[in-house]
This record gives structure tokens, sequence and C-alpha cells, in this order.
């Protein structure tokens, strides 16, 4: 809370001195802004994610949910350089047990240097160059929640460096990265044997390339604006039950356990990206692969272990606002209109398996055959757009378990949710 | 290929080459007449790791090999209570832990004895062994010599699990009955006393094996009723009463035969009820016990013949009924008869069996000396016991004393 505070004090005064200055200081800008000269600003953001849910049959989640609160900086330290500091703000127990709301995890804490289009470079920590929807920013999908492979495959944040640029029709990303991404942390303290020395995590080597690749094809017409991309990524994983695993849809079980590993982890996407006028058609699959040397019952190689998952989603305005700009309201809500509205459905998997695929399969996390399990989830939804900042969404998302024994509730393989939320973002 | 000359080169291999083994069973498995060989291949880490955290029932996967048969991927994880150890780690083994498919010779799982707590080495296989000859629900039981990675990790028993399995062996495949585990309280013995109508109490003593889906008052309510029943219903109407539930007459026996092997610890032992399973039969209200880890019988061989029976609810007023009270003293005397001429000569030959094995045994928590002495003092209880346990009863029924009396 002493932190809460102190950035108060900060904005504050800064706000004052600022003011004193010819068009400069406080300024609304869609958000809080302190303006100290061209170029060089200081912005205030915040997002509040608050949900109503319910779950056929029970998964013994809450009804109500805030899964995300935060509150940031960003800011531009002239036409060279700029900088975002976001953190979670969250309920712990503080030393009496007693929760309090206070700091938690740090989301982006990133300095940019951005003179070149063709050449600029980020440091600090932010999201490895990975999965269309898991770099587009969570107040800003076209649901309430990332499909699955978004979250257990694709890396997700880490502190590294990328140079990244677009000096043609092509962007590229390619970043060196501490860890394999919130994602893909261990999970298992390193077990050492007597004689044996603690392995290192990582590091991770990530690169995607984007860029309109169609219009080089022979062919006129909308798709001519499609979007498409291929990303990799590469690291270590030490000993241990590492793997990636499944979660379910609302993270209450796992529909697949983690595995032991030990080598290299590897993860190869494609991403399509879509939006002519108000509609959109993204669609992603993604692949990692990781090897699991000397750990077989009998300390011999096993066949690599491999997740698999990919989506198609559609969206359409019905209210006709163009889905490739910042959504704005034609009509707000305020002015007497209707608001945004727009219609979204997405499918998608999430699967699990063994590269071998030969004899009895088994669920233990040292089989050759690893006896496989996917999550397939088929989501409808409503997106009320009222003002641009803030959005109501309506999802419903049915999930389906290949293997009943291992879904939230034993031998019940289908479920049924939904959720009401209300996204505040400035 | 000439017919000829295929038909001499099939002739030779069955002459001389491959010899197609014979089926293997379960009672091959549990085979007490021979010392097995079991071998146990596990990741390195996972072993190292079952042995530092021994008092964790965390599962790991392993292959098991017997006798030319593999178990891929079985599930084991450490057991026990106080046999529980890090060095020599007791060990149970489910066969189709992580492939519900998987069976070994119609077994789901069984148990590896560490005999940590026994300096003979077998005790429980000798009371297995005589308990079944007298009609006693009891598990089987074998030696084997245990292999983890390669490396001999000690002598083991290889024990039948008491579990649905053994439910259709034993009851004539009736197997879908209720089955508990006595749960030890440490530091709150019980004697069958009424426990009051809650069923937490019995929750906390009867761990469910079996339906264990069935609602608390189907599980635990009958059990809850017995207790009750045992306690509060007269003499005079006690075997009408608690008759239809509880087998009285294999209550009777299951006591006289703890008794005769001078089982200590069992279900009038000296801390209270201790180490059995107890099943509710399929379709019935009726239940009956079977024994279970008699590692620490044979104490001694004048151990009396009525010991702790009056501490004891149950038995205490099962026993004030006269038939069951001649049926006491007719098992007691029955297992002297099954064990004359038996005992001591099975003794002596599952001693020099496991010899070696026990001696090479470096994991074991206790030194040759004291098994040479636990050596000495089995092989000297058999005619002891019997002749006491015959003067014994001759004493309380009055009949003629056999020879050999003080």
């Amino acid at each position: 809370m002493k932190r809460v505070s102190l950035t108060a004090i900060l904005i504050a005064s800064f706000t004052a001195t600022a003011a004193a200055q010819d068009r400069r200081g406080f300024v609304w800008n869609d958000r809080p802004t302190v303006v100290f000269g061209e170029d060089i600003d200081l912005e205030v953001r915040g997002r509040a994610l608050v949900e109503w849910r319910r779950f056929d049959p029970e998964v013994g989640e809450d009804t109500f949910n805030l899964p995300t609160l935060r509150l940031g900086l960003k800011g531009e330290l002239t036409r060279h350089f700029d900088w975002e500091f976001e953190r979670q703000i969250e309920q712990q127990p503080d030393e009496e047990g007693v929760d309090r709301w206070q700091f938690g995890e740090w989301k982006d804490a990133y300095f940019r240097w951005r003179t070149l289009d063709s050449v600029r470079v980020i440091g600090g920590r932010f999201k490895m160059p990975f999965g269309l929807e898991q770099t587009t920013g969570v107040s800003d999908l076209d649901f309430a929640y990332r499909a699955l492979g978004s979250t257990a495959i694709a890396p997700g944040r880490d502190r590294g460096v990328m140079v990244f640029g677009d000096p043609g029709p092509v962007t590229y990303e390619v970043g060196v990265f501490d860890d394999d991404g919130d994602n893909g942390q261990s999970n298992e303290p390193q077990f050492v044997q007597a004689g044996e020395d603690l392995e290192d995590v990582g590091p991770a080597f990530a690169m995607r390339l984007t860029g309109d690749l169609l219009r080089v094809l022979p062919f006129s017409g909308r798709l001519r604006s499609a979007n498409i991309g291929v990303a990799y990524t590469n690291s270590n994983v030490p000993e241990g039950l590492n793997s990636l695993r499944g979660e379910s849809f609302w993270g209450t079980a796992d529909f697949f356990e983690r595995v032991y590993v030990k080598g290299r982890r590897q993860r190869i996407g494609a991403q399509f990206d879509w939006s002519p006028g108000p509609t959109s058609l993204k669609a992603e699959w993604m692949q990692s692969r990781e090897q699991r040397k000397e750990q077989s019952n009998r300390n011999q190689d096993l066949s690599d272990f491999v997740a698999t998952a990919w989506y198609v989603s559609g969206t359409w305005f019905v209210t006709g606002e163009n889905k490739d700009d910042n959504i704005n309201p034609k009509r707000p809500l305020l002015n007497g209109g209707p608001g945004a509205i727009e219609l979204t459905a997405r499918i998608e998997q999430l699967g699990f398996k063994s590269a071998n695929t030969e004899g009895t399969a088994f669920t233990n996390p040292r089989a050759d055959h690893l006896r496989p399990n996917s999550d397939t989830v088929v989501t409808f939804g409503i997106n009320w757009i009222t003002t641009r900042w803030t959005r109501v969404i309506v999802n419903a998302i049915h999930e389906d378990f290949e293997d009943p024994n291992r879904a939230p509730q034993r031998g019940t393989s289908s479920f049924w949710s939904g959720l009401v939320r209300l996204n505040v973002v400035f | 290929m000439r017919p000829l000359i295929r038909a001499g080169v099939v002739l030779f291999v069955v002459a001389f080459g491959v010899q197609p083994l014979a089926a293997q069973t379960a009672d091959d498995f549990f085979n007490p007449g021979v010392l097995h060989r079991l071998e146990l291949w596990m990741n390195q880490a996972d072993w190292a790791k079952l042995k530092a955290a021994f008092q964790e029932n965390t599962y790991y996967p392993a292959d098991v090999v017997w006798n030319g048969i593999t178990i891929r991927n079985a599930g084991i994880r450490s057991r026990g209570l106080g046999s529980r150890s890090s060095t020599k780690p007791g060990l149970r083994v489910d066969v189709n832990r992580y492939a519900e498919s998987q069976a070994f010779l119609g077994l789901k799982s069984f148990i590896l004895d560490n005999l940590t707590q026994d300096p003979s080495g077998i005790r429980e296989n000798i009371a297995n062994q005589l308990l079944t000859r007298i009609g006693v629900p009891a598990a089987r039981e074998a030696h084997t010599r245990l292999y983890v990675n390669g490396e001999y990790a000690g002598l083991y028993g290889i024990i039948e699990s008491v579990d649905k399995s053994l439910m259709g062996r034993l009851f004539d495949g009736a197997d879908n009955g209720f089955l508990f585990e006595y749960k030890y309280q440490l530091g709150s013995p019980w004697r069958f006393e009424d426990l009051g109508r809650s069923l937490d109490p019995y929750k906390l003593r009867f761990g469910i094996k079996t339906n264990e889906n069935k609602s608390d008052a189907t599980i635990w309510g009958p059990i809850e009723e017995l207790v009750r029943l045992v306690n509060t219903t007269p003499i005079e109407t006690f075997e009408a009463v608690v008759g239809p539930r509880l087998d009285l007459a294999a209550f009777t026996r299951f006591l006289a035969a703890q008794n005769f092997i001078a089982e200590n610890d069992g279900f009038v032992g000296y801390a209270g009820i201790n180490n059995f399973y107890f099943y509710r039969r399929q379709d019935s209200s009726s239940h009956v016990f079977i024994a279970w880890d008699d590692d620490v019988a044979f104490l001694q061989s004048d151990f009396g013949i009525t010991t702790r029976l009056e501490d004891n609810t149950l038995s205490r007023k099962v026993l004030m009924l006269p038939r069951y009270q001649a049926m006491y003293t007719d098992v007691l005397v029955a297992a002297a008869a099954a064990s004359e001429g038996w005992m001591r000569g099975e003794i002596e030959r599952l001693l020099d069996m496991i010899g070696e094995a026990m001696e090479s045994d470096t994991n074991k928590p206790y030194s040759n000396q004291q098994h040479a002495d636990e050596r000495r003092h089995m092989l000297a209880f058999p005619d002891q016991r019997i002749t006491y346990v015959r003067c014994e009863v001759a004493k309380q029924t009055g009949a003629t004393r056999p020879p050999g009396c003080q």
C-alpha cells in the first residue's frame, strides 16, 4: 500500500511541475497523462477485469472473480526511447495472515530504443515473440480468456533483450531470454544426487517473422491484407517434472500432468490474422517438443514429449465498426447509441502425447508411450463495447476432454461454463 | 526352404532351443517353497527420491521383472507404519496404476515387505501358512531377493494385497463387498468399546478400500451398528442379534489362531486392537476378519491362551457364550494338531532357504547375530507351543493332561 501512495505522490508532483509550463502538464489523453515536453511524457494506465461466472457441472470455483487488476506507467523519453512498467495488484496475506491489497507480480517492465524502424531494441521484462494471442494484451482480446495453447505452450513474459523491426513487408523479432517465459517455468526444484551439480535453466532463444506475405502472391483481393507469421523458440529444460502441462480451461485441474524432461524444449508456431472491415478471422497452430534424455525407468532416453494446440476464431461487428482500427463505438452508449456490438466464436484444442505411439500407453510421467489427452473448447461470445474505456464480454464455453478419467471431474468428459465480464481499461 | 529341412530346424529348436515356459500363475508367484528373484528398474532419481521421502506415499513408475515376466510402468510407493525405512523401504506395487488394463497373473497389486521388524524374516510367512491351514482368511506370502537397478536391495517378503482379488479368492468370487483396513490410532487404543453414534470415529479407524463412492451411512453405518449392538446387547440375545452382523464362528477361529501363534499385536493386542482387515460380504450384513501383518507373532511359547481376551468387549462377550468358548479351545487344539509335524520343519526349511539372502542383506536394521538368535527362538517355538497349548486347554477343560505338562 505504501508503494501505491508513493506512486500517487510521484504523479502529483510531476503534474504540479509540468502544469506550470505552456501546453505541458497534466492532460487527459484517453488516460491521465503528464506531458513534460515534445516526445517526453508519462501515462498512467490501469486495467480492472471483473467477472461473474457459472459452471455446469460445478468445478468448485468462485462465482465472482477479479482476474486482472493492474496499475502501470508508460512514457516516452524523446523520440528515441520509450518505456513501460505495469504491475498486478492483488490480495495477499500479510504477516498476520490477513488478506490485504498489495502489489504483486511485475507484468511489463521494459525500456525500448526506437530510433529506427528497421532496427529497434527492447530490454527488460516483456513478452517473448511467440503466439499471436499471447502477445495481445489481456484487455484487447476478442474473448475473455486466451485459447489454451496461448497459455500452455506460448512462453509469455520473461527477462531478456530483443531486436526487432520492420525493414520491409516483413516484421522480425529476435531475442534472448533469461528463462523460458512465465508459462514454461520449471516446476520442480532440481533433485541433485551426490556428485551432481545444479543445472541452469535457459537461456531461451526466440524469433518471429510476420508480414502481409500474401501480397507477394499473384492474386488480388482482400485476402492480400492478411498477416501471416511463423515463430520459433529454443531453450534448455533441467531434469525434473518440468514439462509443459495441460490445465483445464479454468485451471481447476490438470488434464495432462507434467512429465519428466531433460534437454531441449523447442516450439514452432504459425499465425494468421485477417481483419477485413468489421470482421476478423484469426488462427494459430503451435507445437512444443521436449526432450526426455535419460528419463526412462532404466535411465535411458524416452521419445519426445509433444504438445500441440490450435484455434480458429472469427468476429463480426454487427454495428459496423472497423476491426482494424482502435475500436471506438460509432454511437457510444453515453451519446445515446447502442455502443459497438461484436459477435465472436472460437474453436480450439490443446493436446499432449509422446512422439512414440507404439505399444501399451501409460499415464505415468516416465512412459515412452504416454496415453494422450486433449481438451477441445468451443467458445461463443458477444462483446459490447460501451465506451472506449469499457467493454462487457459474455462468453459461453464448452469443454470436451478426450480422456474422461483425467478431466476436472473424473468420469465426466464435457463441461459448460459461462461468464459475464466487465473490462475497465484506461 | 525344403519341407525336410524346415522340419529338421523345427525339431532342433524344440529339442535344444527355446523351451516353452510353463504358464505362470499367482500361486507360483506366492509359492513359499522357493526363494524368488524380483527386479525393480526405476530411474535412479526416483529411487533416490523414494528413499529420501520414505514417509510419503508418492508413487513412482518402475519396471518389475519376475521369472521372465516384465510388468512395465507399475506404480511403486513406500509403505508401512513402524516399518518405514529410508535404507530398506517397504514397497507397494500397483500393477495397473498407470494403465487400467494392465494385470499381472490376475493381480492388481502386491506388497514387498521389508521384514525390518522381524529379525527372523519368517514370522509372517509361517503365521499366514498356519492360518490358511486352519481356515482363517489370510494372504499368501513368499520370500524374494529384491534387486533395484541391478543392485541387491535385500531380502523381502512378497505378500498378496488384501484387495478385491483376494476377496474373490477367499469368498468364492464374491468380491464386491465392503473391505476395510484397520487404521491404528496412535495414543488412542481401542478395544471395541462403543464410540458413539457419530460415524467419524469409525471412518478414522476403518479405511474403506472398495466401494469408496457409496455414502458414509452405507459404508460405515453397519460398523457403527455392530459395535453399538456388541456393547449394548445382553448376553442372552447376543448371538441372535450380533450373529447376523458378524460371523461369530469365523471370529472365534481368528481369535484362537492369533493366540496360538502368540500374536501380541493383533485383535487383543498389547495396545488395543490392531493389524487386520474387515470385510462385509457382498449382499450381506455379515462381517469377517482377515489376518494381516503378523510379523511380531511367535512372541513366546508360553503365551497365555486367554491373554487379554477379557480386555476386549467383543472377545469377552463372544467367549461368554458356551458354544464359542468350546470352539475357541477346539481351534487351539486344531492349530496344535496342524502345527505338529509341520511347523518346525517348515520353519527350518524357510530359514535355510533365506539364510544366505538374509546374511548378505546389508540394508536390514539388525545384525546377523540377531538373526541367528531369532533362528534358535523360532526353531524352539513349535514343539514348546504345541505342548503348552495342549496342557493349558486340558487344564481349562478338565481333560486329561498330555505328557510334558508342567
